[in-house]
């Protein structure tokens, strides 16, 4: 009751007005947003990318998903299965979802939280990309690292320098998605 | 651990050095409040970071978790913009005052510009601001235009274009929702017009939903996008990237400002079936007391103009003082007078009308046609030159006679029965002696004739106004607050 009370004391009333005359506007964003998701989802399920799952969390909400990559042959990932989490904005697709690797990944863009460097999740975003871009986008990072800009610098060097010991380092570093759940 | 190893690139430069206030006071400008500034002032930044003060960037310092929190404020910078997406139409000496004290050259251009293109729409300055003052004109234009079938018409146009974008591969339940969007703008103006709605804001807050609108300027992107993948080699010579390549990081991207190139494609491919102009009117410090105007369409006769004003970096809408109107239906006494009707009566005029034309003050309102001195104007007593009836003259669409376009700068047209006149002209004696005689329209005019021709209201759209912007002796309508009380 306290709690109520600082409230409606110390909120700034601008901003109370503010959340109340978008309270529409929100509710119409949120559907179009669901609107495009489902739609997405329709089409991984209609024709699914090889490598690559996406659905969204059991919690019945619809903003986040988790996927899983798996990694292209003939690179120091093949076999391995990656993932990922989806977390989308409210203004999506017109800002990119935020994602994450779940898997603990080493890899010249990825950094050790799972976070990704990746120009299309961010100034590059465009609201023609979609959960299905992204996983193919991400999955072929896994074999073709974009060392000019690294998350990971020591990976970024011996990616060109010492391939052995890179694959080691990956395969160190994986852990299978049972084992992390 | 060296400076150079420290990843730097993987920073974008929009959001290179998040604002902070502890461990370096004063270092960072409080200015930093504006992305603009990021861009122009980061090399120099950058180089004084390397070359002097290497110190303040000695990461170890920082502990793992600054780092993340200064990378989130990064990851989430956004440049603070006040204002609408798009703003109601506004008086343009916003502009000139905002310029008034700095350049000369600009506070010329600009005050100047208030009296020509006396209103404006700003457009938030978001990176979509050429987008949005293009979709968002386009969309006036066809509200201003009341045409039902022109917008059903152009409806149809926009959304066989989504041919293009199945062309260039896009999937339908991707680009679905946006072509919803704008087809919900098209009904929204169908609507307006049938319902007689005047007011266009339905128009103005479509677009400053910014979900919404999103949608539409994503529509408008892709278009111009396929449009330009389809057609490579318009665009290609003007581009330092392959086509392909151009698009994904300067069309596509949600964010990003409209280039030249990408703003020349948008007309081509979107705007310009449509009929209408686009002019850009471009504010520098270039030479001259005006904007330079640039057209983007081919020039021709345009039932609608959407105006840009451009500032570097910038767009936003511009509105010359009177909605452009068509100029062709516009029916005039001038045009009358000067048109070689073949229906003309001769029987029903008896008398002669040339003397009396020439004593109505102010009649002559083009001075190339008459008035001061140096008349072509033949005093010849059997000039063809008549002031007809309404009767006669408005049965007549102007559309079926084929009217002769009348440039501004030309003289008027020759009299064309001077060498040959028709049997009825010459039979008839000059007259000019007789009194006036001239058969008045109850509805124009009152018996006083020689003083009360209405000349300015059926001349108001006509290039041979003084205050039309097309005639040579163009001077802009100054209004004063008290003249229009009396």
């Amino acid at each position: 009751m306290d709690y109520a009370m600082e409230d409606t004391q110390n909120a700034a009333p601008e901003a109370r007005e503010s959340s109340k005359l978008s309270s529409g506007a929100q509710k119409n964003d949120t559907q179009s947003v669901t609107k495009r998701l489902q739609a997405e989802l329709m089409q991984l399920m209609l024709s699914p990318s090889p490598g690559t799952s996406a659905f969204p969390d059991a919690d019945g909400n619809l903003l986040s998903w988790t996927a899983t990559i798996t990694g292209p042959t003939e690179t120091p990932y093949e076999g391995l299965t990656f993932k990922l989490s989806f977390t989308f904005p409210n203004n999506y697709p017109y800002a990119p979802p935020t994602v994450l690797f779940k898997t603990p990944i080493y890899h010249p863009n990825f950094d050790f939280s799972g976070r990704i460097c990746l120009d299309i999740l961010g100034e590059k975003w465009s609201a023609v990309y979609n959960v299905q871009s992204v996983l193919l986008s991400l999955q072929s990072l896994l074999g073709e690292p974009n060392n000019a800009s690294p998350l990971n610098a020591q990976a970024a060097e011996l990616w060109d320098t010492d391939k052995e010991e890179f694959k080691r380092l990956v395969l160190s570093r994986h852990r299978d998605i049972e084992e992390i759940e | 651990m060296s400076l150079s190893g420290i990843p730097w690139n993987h920073f974008d430069p929009l959001n290179h050095f998040p604002p902070r206030q502890d461990s370096t006071p004063g270092f960072y400008p409080q200015y930093l409040s504006s992305s603009a500034f990021f861009g122009h002032a980061l090399p120099q930044l950058s180089s004084v970071l390397y070359a002097e003060s290497p110190a303040y960037f000695n990461m170890n310092a920082l502990s793992a978790e600054e780092m993340e929190r200064f990378q989130k404020l990064s990851n989430e910078f956004e440049a603070e913009l006040p204002g609408p997406l798009v703003s109601p139409k506004q008086s343009s000496n916003t502009v000139a005052l905002e310029y008034a004290n700095s350049d000369p050259t600009f506070a010329t251009k600009t005050s100047a510009l208030a009296v020509t293109h006396p209103f404006m729409r700003i457009m938030k300055g978001d990176g979509n601001c050429g987008w949005r003052a293009i979709a968002f004109g386009y969309f006036e234009s066809l509200l201003n235009l009341r045409n039902p079938l022109q917008v059903h018409q152009e409806h149809e146009r926009i959304k066989s274009l989504n041919v293009l974008l199945q062309q260039v591969g896009q999937e339908e339940h991707i680009y679905g929702i946006f072509v919803e969007a704008t087809e919900e703008i098209f009904t929204q103006i169908s609507e307006a017009i049938q319902r007689g709605v005047r007011d266009d804001q339905f128009l103005v807050d479509a677009f400053n939903d910014e979900y919404n609108s999103s949608a539409i300027l994503c529509h408008f992107r892709f278009l111009t996008s396929a449009w330009m993948r389809l057609n490579p080699h318009r665009y290609q010579a003007f581009l330092s990237l392959p086509v392909d390549q151009y698009c994904a990081s300067r069309i596509d991207p949600t964010k990003t400002e409209i280039d030249e190139v990408g703003l020349q494609a948008l007309v081509d491919g979107v705007i310009d079936a449509s009929g209408f102009a686009v002019e850009i009117l471009y504010l520098d410090r270039s030479e001259g007391t005006a904007v330079t105007p640039h057209q983007l369409t081919q020039s021709r006769p345009t039932a609608a103009t959407i105006r840009l004003l451009y500032r570097p970096g910038h767009y936003d809408l511009l509105y010359q003082p009177e909605p452009t109107v068509n100029m062709e239906p516009v029916v005039n006494y001038q045009y009358a007078m000067t048109s070689n009707y073949p229906a003309w009566d001769q029987g029903t005029l008896p008398f002669d009308v040339g003397s009396i034309s020439m004593s109505i003050p102010n009649l002559m309102v083009d001075p190339s046609f008459g008035g001061l001195g140096a008349s072509p104007m033949p005093a010849d007593p059997s000039s063809p030159f008549r002031v007809s009836s309404p009767q006669e003259m408005y049965p007549q669409p102007p559309m079926s006679t084929p009217p002769p376009p009348m440039p501004v700068a030309s003289p008027p047209p020759p009299p064309p029965r001077m060498s040959a006149p028709p049997p009825p002209m010459s039979s008839l004696p000059p007259r000019s002696t007789d009194g006036p005689q001239i058969r008045l329209n109850p509805l124009v005019m009152k018996p006083n004739l020689s003083h009360s021709l209405p000349v300015t209201t059926p001349f108001k759209n006509s290039p041979y106004n003084q205050a039309h912007f097309q005639n040579q002796d163009f001077e802009p309508i100054h209004w004063a607050p008290h003249e229009s009380r009396k």
